[in-house]
């Protein structure tokens, strides 16, 4: 077991951890996962059928709608929504707002891949406050 | 963030305890993307609260009665019902009944209830350079790059815009972040660049390539209003694209030099018909000749014109609807209410169609999510044909529907054959 610690940009500025769920393509809020249940429903997705609900999720850029935040905050009223986000690039102001609502910390522009870098389902640590990500693998 | 005295005095409950806690929320934004101070927006549009997200409508009736009121003019976005045809439509009347609480909370405060995708054809458009906040993809692409307005994506926060009339200055109100990133070199005759479609198309390539940066697209042919509508729509469909520049098409630059800013594209792409064929064939999935159970048009909203094209299709053909076939052709209320006094209206109903307003299939009942809640059964719709990408990538997963993409007289001729044609 080895800790790995990466700096970020803090946005959302909460502490949250879970599981990693690490996607490697633009994610789409709308369309992307079932508004109830938190789970994956784009087809092909490589996640598909799985739930983001408590996760850590990862991913390298928000795609699609501006009704993504909305969708983030119907997922935090029924308690499916992402501990904490974790984006390669920018982060897009509209999942912000929906963050930000939905106490999700969130962090962005990371100083190395973490997409590569973390593995999928390791333990994750975002603390937004301080802009720091770590995991054990 | 650096405030002034006024600012101060609304941050600190002078003005009230609802622009007190609005002024309090976008602070928290602007310092999350370390914005300097903010800035007065001078137009908003508004998403509408949805009744098939949960707790959304009950939120802005009791938003509305702590006597929030807006403080610049501000439009809203679709509803999940066409609030006057929602029993036609198969809506759950639960679902009617919560979404129409939604609109004297809305006049309540202020706001127009246009509940439209498409503000801009219903009179709102900024002019050049003015700031403002709107949500809705689609608006928010022909805002910045056709109109020239500047705007970021917005969400949930537009409320909070509303109130108080300000918004941290930042993203794509700044001049720095308005430069071109990517040059799209299109190589494409007028034939092959010729619909609403096949712009939707073009921008659907596009947007999957640059994601969240800006497009600089290089002959595009001869756009009129609706495909820049169609290539905006699609660009933040399969991107999250907030800005593409088209010399001398789009407001900010007549060149494509200028686009830059100076610079150099950090990629540059060339589009030819192969990649046009690929978006098609990548977002169709309905087999030659098989049955087909519903048509889109109007994602996003049509405008008269396109109405009454329709409305003109049908009787130039002498041409009904298959009877296993649900026509929607979508736009708002007040341009369905200006085709009714034209009789395009009582001639698309004639011939089977339906001239849905307020709404779309993907923000209605039909999704699976609302489906399951309400009982109802799904998918709602087997096999979709639509002139619209963003219609076509969402509904495929939400509603769970196979989809085509054509053009749109191609999507009347297969609502009337109920088969791919």
């Amino acid at each position: 077991m080895t800790d790995h610690t990466a700096k970020a940009r803090g946005i959302v500025k909460r502490k949250a951890e879970g599981k990693a769920l690490v996607c490697h393509k633009a994610f789409s809020f709308l369309g992307d996962v079932d508004m109830d249940t938190g789970e994956i429903i784009a087809h092909g997705h490589e996640h598909e059928g799985e739930s983001i609900a408590g996760r850590v999720l990862i991913y390298p850029e928000t795609k699609g709608s501006s009704g993504g935040c909305v969708v983030l905050m119907s997922l935090a009223k029924t308690g499916k929504q992402p501990s904490a986000i974790v984006l390669g690039k920018a982060a897009d102001p509209n999942i912000v707002e929906g963050a930000i609502i939905a106490g999700i910390a969130l962090v962005c522009e990371p100083e190395s891949d973490l997409i590569g870098e973390i593995p999928n389902g390791a333990h994750v640590r975002v603390d937004g406050e301080k802009g720091m990500v770590s995991w054990t693998d | 963030m650096k405030l002034t005295d006024e600012e101060k005095k609304m941050l600190e409950g002078g003005y009230g305890e609802v622009v007190a806690k609005a002024m309090d929320y976008l602070r928290q934004f602007g310092e999350a993307f370390d914005a300097e101070r903010f800035v007065d927006v001078v137009y908003a549009h508004y998403p509408a609260e949805m009744s098939i997200y949960r707790g959304m409508v009950e939120d802005v009736v009791e938003y509305a009665d702590t006597g929030a009121r807006v403080k610049i003019p501000t439009t809203t976005s679709t509803l999940a019902c066409d609030l006057d045809q929602w029993e036609k439509c198969g809506c759950p009347r639960e679902i009617y009944e919560l979404q129409a609480r939604a609109v004297p909370a809305h006049r309540k405060m202020g706001i127009l209830d246009t509940y439209t995708c498409t503000p801009q054809l219903v009179g709102f458009v900024p002019p050049k350079g003015s700031l403002i906040i709107s949500v809705e993809s689609s608006a928010i692409i022909y805002y910045n790059s056709v109109l020239g307005a500047r705007t970021n994506r917005g969400g949930v926060f537009t409320r909070y815009s509303a109130v108080t009339g300000k918004y941290p200055l930042m993203g794509y109100l700044l001049d720095e972040n308005r430069k071109g990133t990517h040059l799209f070199e299109i190589d494409l005759t007028a034939d092959d660049l010729k619909t609403d479609s096949d712009y939707s198309a073009l921008g659907f390539h596009v947007g999957a390539i640059v994601g969240s940066e800006v497009p600089v697209l290089d002959n595009i042919g001869a756009p009129n209003q609706t495909k820049m509508l169609a290539l905006g729509a699609a660009l933040a469909t399969s991107g999250s694209v907030t800005l593409f520049h088209a010399p001398p098409h789009t407001a900010e630059a007549d060149t494509v030099d200028r686009a830059f800013q100076g610079g150099k594209p950090k990629e540059i792409c060339q589009v030819g018909k192969k990649e046009m064929r690929d978006v098609y064939d990548k977002l169709t999935n309905i087999g030659d000749s098989d049955a087909i159970d519903f048509v889109t048009l109007g994602c996003p909203h049509y405008d008269l014109e396109k109405l009454r094209y329709v409305s003109d299709w049908f009787e130039r053909n002498d041409a009904k609807v298959h009877p296993d076939v649900r026509l929607w052709i979508c736009t708002n209320r007040m341009t369905r209410r200006a085709a009714e006094w034209e009789g395009i209206i009582r001639s698309i109903e004639a011939a089977g169609g339906m001239v849905i307003a307020d709404t779309c299939p993907v923000e209605s009942h039909m999704r699976i999510s609302t489906c399951k809640e309400f009982g109802l059964e799904t998918p709602q719709i087997k096999a979709m044909v639509t002139d619209s990408c963003k219609m076509a990538r969402y509904v495929g997963d939400l509603i769970g529907c196979k989809t085509a993409l054509t053009d749109r007289d191609n999507c009347l001729k297969c609502a009337v054959a109920g088969k791919l044609v």
